[in-house]
C-alpha cells in the first residue's frame, strides 16, 4: 500500500470570533489556508487530485465549502472536492480520508483542511415558520400565500442558531463536561491550572517561533492580520480562580477561563504519497502511521471517546503508548484534556507524560474553530515532530455525539 | 487620459495559398418549426471579418430567405464563441474615396433587404458583434446575446476615425433612442450582454447553449415591430420630437468638440448622419453616412487611426517575430505590491493567470491586496466584469512576505522600487527559488536590464517589461530585450503582454529603452525652451492644444521630479550631453512632484498654478511666446524616435509609432511620430535643420530623415 505523507500545510491565525475575522466567511478562510497550504509546500494547483475540507456550522449559501474552495482559487475546475463533519473531529475525517484515498491508491495528491467562523453562523427559522414562508413561495395567488402565514404565531419569528445542546440528552457541552469533571474528580484547581499551563506555552510557542512558522497572515481590507488574538500572557491561577463557572453556577467547575472559546479560523494540509512526493522532490514532515474512531453513549461521559479512539489506533500502529513521543490532544475543557488522561491510565493503556502533550498549548490558549481544530493538530503535530526528529506522534479530538478521533504519524524517513 | 485604440476590427489573416471557394454565407431552409436560418461563416478566418465577398454571400443568402418565405429567419455564426467582429481593415486600403462610398452603399442596401424581409428575423450573437458586426444584428427584429465573456456588441467605428456606415447610425438611435445612441457611436463603447440588455440593444441574454434554441423560439412567437426610439418618454422625445432633439443634438456637438478640440472630424461627422436621418429619414440618414464614411477613409485622420489599429492587431502576431517560442504560463509571481505591483498582478489575474505576490512585510502585502480587490471593484462598477468573475479575479491572487510559493511560477515580474541593488537583490532572491526555465521579467521605465542582470547566475532568463501608469489603463508594455536574453524568454514575456490584454513592442535594452528615451529627450528640450523663456503654461498649453494627453511639464510633477530627472540624465548621459539641472535645483527645494509638495506647478487647495520659484532658479525673464513650441517639442520627439530606428533600438517604426501613441499619448491622430514624418517629412526635416542652425547639433535630423525613404512602405 502506498504510504501516505504529510508534506506541509498552514493555518490562518485563530481569532476569537467577532473579532479580526468578523468581516470574513468560512470560505474565505478556508481558502486562505489552502492558498498558504499549496504555497507553502511549492505545490503547483495542478497537482492536486481532491480537496476534503471539514466544517461545523454549514453555510446556506452553497452545499460544499471545499468546492468552493478549489473553485475560488481558480484551481483547476477537474478537481473534486467534498465536505465532511464529524463536529470537532471533522478535520480530522478530512485528513484520514485524504489517507485511505492516498492509500488506496485513489489519489496521489490531497489537500485535507477544515475551516470555521463562528462569529458567521447560519441562522435558520423555526420550522413552522419555515414551513410557512416554504408554503407561501409555492402558493399561486396571494390569499393563498397569506392562507399559508396564518399561522405563524409570534413566537416563531425569532430564529434559531445552530445546535449546542446533545439531541439525546439535552445538555450542553459544558454541562457535559461538568459531569466528566464530576466523574472523574477532576478539581476547579487543576482546571484551571491546565488552562494556565495552555496559555503559557501557547506563548512560549509563539515566542520561540514554532507557532508563527505555521501560521499565515490573513489579509483583511488592507490589515494584515498575522497572530492568534487569544493568548492570554498575563493569565495567573489567581485571575482564574475569580471566574464564575458557567454551566452550573452553584456546583460547577467549568469557566470562561478553562474552557476552549469560540473561534474563527481554518487550517490545511497537503497529503501525498511517498512516490508522488518523491517525484516532486518534495520533502514531508512526517507520514500517517495509523487512525481510529471511537464513540461513546453521549449520556455517559460525552467528550471521553479519544480514551477509546487512541488504544485502536495504537494496536493498529503496532505500537504502545508509551512508544509515543509527542501528543497533540484537542482541549476543548481543561476538565475534558484531564478526564481522558485519567481513562486512559485507569484503562490500562498507559499514562501520557504531561511534558509531551500540548507542548505549544491547545485549544484553550489558541481557540477552536470547531472544523478546523483537526487540521491544526494534525498540523502542529507533524511540524513538531520533524523538529524533534520524533519517531511516533499522536494527535486526538473528541467530537459532539461521543465521537472521538486519534491519528498516529510516525516520522517519514 | 490617454486615448486608447483597440477597434473592433479584425485582424487580416495571412493570405491563403489557394482561394478557399467555400462560401461565407449559407442559407438553410426552414426546419420543422418553419425558421430557416442564415449562417456566416467566412473561410480561412477566425473573426467573420466583414469583406467583398461576404457582403455578396450574404446578399446571395437574403434573396434565397425571401424566396424560401419561411417562418421565421435566424442570423447567426458558424463560428464557436465569434459573431461578426466588424470590417475587414484591408477594404480600405488604397481604394478611392468613391470606392468606399460604394461598399458602404451596397453593406446598406444588403442590410435593408435584411430589414425589410416580410417575416420574423433574430439575430443569435454568439460572440462579438462590433461595427458592421452589431449592423447586421440591428438589421433584424430581435436580437438575442449569449452571456459569456467574450460577447461584447458595440458600433466602435470611432475608434477608427470612421463613422457606422451600414445602417447603424440610422437604426441605432430608433432602437435605443437618440441619447443612448449617440453615447455608444461616439464613445464606441463596448457592452457586455447584461448592459447591452438594459441598453435596449439586446432583447434577450441567454445561455451560450441556449443560444440557438431561444433565437428559434423568438423567430417562430415574435412579431414584426417598429422599434419605440427609448425606453423613456424622455428618450423617446430626444429621439421623435423635433425641438427635444435639436437640444440633444448641440449639446452633443458641443462636448464632443470640446473633448476632441476638432482633431477627430468622425464624431462631429457621425452626429450629422443621425441628425440628418432622424430630420429627413432614413434613405437621407444612410445617404450622409455613406458620404461621410468615404471622407473620412480617405482623410488623414481616418488613415492614421485606421492604421494604428492594424498595427496594434497586427502586433499580436508580429511581436514573436525573429523571437524564439514562449513557455506556457499559469502561475505568475509579482515581487512587489506598490502601484505598479498591484496594477499588474490585478491585470494578470483579470486574465486568468494565478498570482503569487510578495512585499516586504505583512503589512504591505495587506495594503496591495487590498488595493487589488479595489481595482477589481472599480472596475466591476463600471461593467468590466460580473461581480462573480470579479470574485474569482480577486481569488487568483494571494501573497505573503516571503516567496513561498515562487517555484511554480513560470514568470516572475519584478516591481520593486527603481534602484539598481534593490532590484539586483530581488533577483538574486529569486534565483534561490525559482525553477530554471521561469522568466524574470523587471518592470522598470529605465534602468538597463543587462545592469539589472549583471550578478545574476542566470542572465538569460532575465528580460524587461515595462509597464505603463496606470497599469489597468494603459495598453502597451514595452518588453526589453537584453543582448544575453533567451530567445525563449524574450518571447516568452512577448506572450504575457498579450495575454495581459496589452500591446508589446520588443526593444533592445539600452538608457530609457524607447519610450522613456524619447519622451526624456522631448522633456529636456522642453526644460531648455523654459531657460530661454518660454512659459510652463504656454509650452503645456501648447502641447495639449497639438493634441497631448499632458504638457510635458505636467508630465513630470505627475511622474514625480526625481523619477523623471533620473531617468532625464541617464538618456542624456548616454548621448554626451548634461541634462538641465532646473528638476535638481526643484527638488533640492522640495518640489517633488504632484503629491510631493509641487514641481513646476503648485496644487494649493486642488487648483494648479505654475510655480513662481521655477523662473526664479531660472534667472530668466519669460519671453512672449516665439516660434510653434509643440512643432519644436513633436520634432525632437520624431527625430529621437528615428534614432531609435537608426540605432536598432526599435525593430520597426510601427513598434515604434506603437510605442508613442499607446504608451506615451502621441496624438493618435497623426498615427505615430514616423507615420507623421512619412506624411510630413519636408516640413520636419526642414524645421529640425532651421532649429538645430539656432538651437544646438542635438536637434539635426537623424540619417534616416534625412535619407527621405518613407517608413512605410505603401
Amino acid at each position: 500500500m502506498p504510504r501516505v505523507l504529510i508534506l506541509g500545510g498552514a493555518r490562518t491565525p485563530f481569532v476569537r470570533a467577532g473579532t479580526d475575522f468578523a468581516e470574513l466567511d468560512v470560505l474565505d478562510l478556508a481558502r486562505a489556508a489552502t492558498a498558504e497550504a499549496l504555497a507553502r509546500t511549492e505545490l503547483d494547483p495542478g497537482q492536486v487530485d481532491e480537496v476534503i475540507f471539514g466544517n461545523v456550522a454549514r453555510p446556506v449559501a452553497y452545499h460544499n465549502l471545499a468546492r468552493e474552495v478549489v473553485l475560488s482559487l481558480s484551481m483547476p475546475t477537474r478537481i473534486p472536492a467534498f465536505t465532511v463533519g464529524l463536529a470537532c473531529a471533522s478535520a480530522c475525517v478530512a485528513i484520514t480520508s485524504a489517507a485511505d484515498h492516498i492509500a488506496g491508491g485513489n489519489a496521489d495528491v490531497v489537500v485535507a483542511g477544515g475551516s470555521e467562523s463562528l462569529t458567521n453562523v447560519p441562522l435558520t427559522l423555526t420550522p413552522r415558520l419555515a414551513r410557512a414562508l416554504i408554503a407561501a413561495s409555492q402558493a399561486k395567488s396571494l390569499p393563498a400565500k397569506a392562507q399559508s402565514l396564518a399561522h405563524v404565531r409570534a413566537s416563531d419569528i425569532a430564529p434559531v442558531a445552530p445546535g449546542i445542546r446533545e439531541t439525546s440528552t439535552g445538555l450542553t457541552m459544558g454541562e457535559s463536561a461538568e459531569r466528566m469533571a464530576a466523574i472523574n474528580a477532576i478539581s476547579r484547581e487543576d482546571q484551571d491550572a491546565w488552562a494556565l499551563r495552555s496559555h503559557r506555552m501557547a506563548a512560549a510557542g509563539w515566542d520561540d517561533g514554532r507557532l508563527a512558522a505555521e501560521v499565515a497572515p490573513v489579509y483583511v481590507d488592507g490589515h494584515a492580520i498575522t497572530a492568534d488574538n487569544h493568548i492570554r500572557r498575563d493569565s495567573t491561577l489567581e485571575k482564574l480562580a475569580t471566574l464564575r463557572p458557567v454551566f452550573d453556577r452553584e456546583h460547577g467547575t467549568i469557566t470562561a477561563g478553562n474552557a476552549s472559546p469560540l473561534t474563527d479560523g481554518a487550517a490545511a494540509v497537503v497529503l501525498a504519497s511517498e512516490a508522488r512526493a518523491q517525484a516532486l522532490g518534495l520533502e514531508p514532515l512526517a507520514a500517517v502511521r495509523s487512525y481510529a474512531y471511537a464513540a461513546v453513549d453521549p449520556a455517559d461521559q460525552l467528550l471521553i471517546a479519544p480514551a477509546y479512539a487512541i488504544p485502536i489506533a495504537l494496536r493498529r500502529a503496532g505500537i504502545t503508548l508509551d512508544d509515543i513521543d509527542v501528543f497533540e490532544m484537542h482541549e476543548a475543557f481543561a476538565a475534558q484534556v484531564l478526564s481522558t488522561l485519567v481513562v486512559l491510565e485507569r484503562n490500562g493503556v498507559g499514562r501520557v507524560p504531561v511534558e509531551k502533550l500540548n507542548v505549544m498549548g491547545g485549544s484553550i490558549a489558541l481557540g477552536h474553530p470547531f472544523g478546523a481544530t483537526g487540521a491544526r493538530i494534525v498540523l502542529t503535530l507533524a511540524r513538531e515532530m520533524k523538529r524533534r526528529g520524533a519517531r511516533y506522534g499522536l494527535a486526538t479530538a473528541c467530537a459532539a455525539g461521543g465521537n472521538g478521533a486519534a491519528i498516529i504519524l510516525e516520522r517519514a524517513a | 487620459m490617454i486615448t486608447k485604440i483597440s477597434g473592433g476590427s479584425a485582424p487580416r489573416p495571412p493570405a491563403p495559398i489557394a482561394q478557399d471557394t467555400r462560401p461565407s454565407v449559407t442559407f438553410i431552409p426552414a426546419d420543422a418549426a418553419g425558421v430557416a436560418r442564415i449562417v456566416i461563416d467566412r473561410p480561412g478566418d477566425p473573426v467573420n471579418a466583414i469583406d467583398v465577398r461576404l457582403m455578396e454571400d450574404f446578399a446571395a443568402a437574403i434573396a434565397a430567405a425571401r424566396n424560401a418565405r419561411p417562418r421565421g429567419l435566424v442570423v447567426s455564426s458558424g463560428k464557436e464563441g465569434q459573431f461578426v467582429a466588424g470590417a475587414d481593415l484591408s477594404l480600405l486600403r488604397g481604394t478611392s474615396q468613391s470606392d468606399i462610398e460604394k461598399a458602404s452603399r451596397s453593406m446598406q442596401r444588403v442590410l435593408n433587404d435584411l430589414a425589410a424581409l416580410p417575416f420574423v428575423t433574430v439575430a443569435a450573437i454568439n460572440g462579438p458583434a462590433l461595427g458592421g458586426g452589431l449592423e447586421i444584428a440591428l438589421a433584424c427584429d430581435t436580437r438575442i446575446a449569449a452571456d459569456a465573456p467574450n460577447v461584447r456588441v458595440g458600433l466602435t467605428e470611432t475608434r477608427l476615425g470612421l463613422i457606422p456606415a451600414a445602417g447603424g447610425t440610422q437604426r441605432l438611435p430608433r432602437l435605443i433612442g437618440l441619447p443612448r445612441a449617440l453615447d455608444m457611436i461616439l464613445t464606441a463603447r463596448q457592452l457586455a450582454p447584461k448592459r447591452a440588455l438594459r441598453a435596449g440593444v439586446i432583447d434577450e441574454v441567454v445561455h451560450p447553449a441556449v443560444l440557438l434554441r431561444a433565437a428559434i423560439d423568438h423567430a417562430t412567437r415574435d412579431t414584426k415591430r417598429k422599434p419605440k426610439g427609448g425606453a423613456t418618454v424622455v428618450e423617446r422625445a430626444a429621439t421623435h420630437f423635433a425641438p427635444a432633439r435639436a437640444i440633444a443634438l448641440r449639446q452633443a456637438r458641443s462636448r464632443t468638440f470640446a473633448e476632441t478640440k476638432g482633431r477627430y472630424p468622425a464624431q462631429l461627422a457621425a452626429i450629422d448622419a443621425v441628425a440628418i436621418g432622424l430630420a429627413k429619414g432614413i434613405d437621407a440618414g444612410l445617404d450622409a453616412e455613406a458620404r461621410a464614411f468615404g471622407e473620412l477613409a480617405i482623410g488623414e485622420t481616418g488613415r492614421s487611426l485606421t492604421a494604428l489599429v492594424m498595427l496594434t492587431l497586427r502586433q499580436r502576431k508580429a511581436a514573436f517575430e525573429g523571437l524564439g517560442k514562449p513557455r506556457a504560463i499559469a502561475n505568475v509571481g509579482v515581487v512587489g505590491l506598490g502601484f505598479m505591483g498591484s496594477g499588474i498582478a490585478q491585470a494578470a489575474a483579470a486574465s486568468g493567470l494565478r498570482v503569487r505576490a510578495r512585499d516586504r512585510d505583512a503589512a504591505a502585502v495587506a495594503t496591495g491586496l487590498s488595493s487589488i480587490r479595489a481595482l477589481t471593484t472599480d472596475a466591476t462598477k463600471k461593467g468590466v466584469f460580473e461581480r462573480r468573475e470579479a470574485a474569482r479575479i480577486v481569488g487568483r491572487v494571494t501573497g505573503g512576505p516571503d516567496l513561498s510559493g515562487f517555484h511554480n511560477a513560470d514568470l516572475v515580474i519584478e516591481a520593486v522600487f527603481e534602484e539598481m541593488a534593490t532590484k539586483r537583490r530581488v533577483i538574486a532572491e529569486l534565483e534561490q527559488v525559482l525553477r530554471p526555465e521561469a522568466v524574470i521579467a523587471t518592470n522598470t521605465s529605465a534602468l538597463p536590464i543587462a545592469e539589472i542582470a549583471r550578478e545574476a547566475r542566470s542572465p538569460e532568463r532575465i528580460v524587461g517589461m515595462h509597464f505603463f501608469s496606470p497599469v489597468h489603463k494603459m495598453p502597451l508594455i514595452e518588453v526589453v530585450r537584453p543582448a544575453a536574453a533567451d530567445a525563449d524568454a524574450v518571447a516568452t514575456a512577448v506572450a504575457a503582454a498579450i495575454a495581459l490584454g496589452k500591446t508589446p513592442i520588443v526593444v533592445s535594452d539600452g538608457p530609457g529603452f524607447y519610450t522613456t528615451r524619447v519622451l526624456s529627450t522631448m522633456i529636456g528640450e522642453a526644460f531648455t525652451m523654459l531657460a530661454e523663456g518660454d512659459s510652463i503654461e504656454a509650452i503645456d498649453r501648447a502641447m495639449t492644444a497639438f493634441g497631448w494627453p499632458v504638457g510635458p511639464l505636467q508630465l513630470v510633477d505627475e511622474v514625480g521630479l526625481e523619477v523623471a530627472g533620473h531617468a532625464g540624465e541617464t538618456v542624456a548621459k548616454a548621448r554626451g550631453m548634461t541634462a538641465p539641472t532646473i528638476v535638481q535645483q526643484l527638488v533640492a527645494e522640495g518640489f517633488k512632484g504632484k503629491h510631493k509638495g509641487g514641481g513646476f506647478y503648485r496644487y494649493d487647495g486642488g487648483r494648479r498654478t505654475p510655480n513662481p520659484r521655477v523662473r526664479e532658479l531660472l534667472g530668466a525673464p519669460t519671453h512672449p511666446a516665439a516660434g510653434d513650441i509643440a512643432e519644436r517639442l513633436t520634432v525632437t520627439f520624431i527625430n529621437e524616435a528615428a534614432r531609435c530606428l537608426d540605432e536598432g533600438v526599435l525593430r520597426s517604426p510601427g513598434e515604434g509609432d506603437l510605442g508613442a501613441v499607446l504608451g506615451l499619448g502621441f496624438p493618435p491622430f497623426l498615427g505615430g511620430p514616423f507615420r507623421y514624418a512619412d506624411a510630413q517629412r519636408q516640413r520636419v526635416v526642414t524645421t529640425l535643420e532651421r532649429l538645430a542652425a539656432s538651437r544646438g547639433d542635438r536637434l539635426l535630423p537623424t540619417e534616416s530623415l534625412r535619407s527621405r525613404r518613407p517608413f512605410f512602405s505603401l
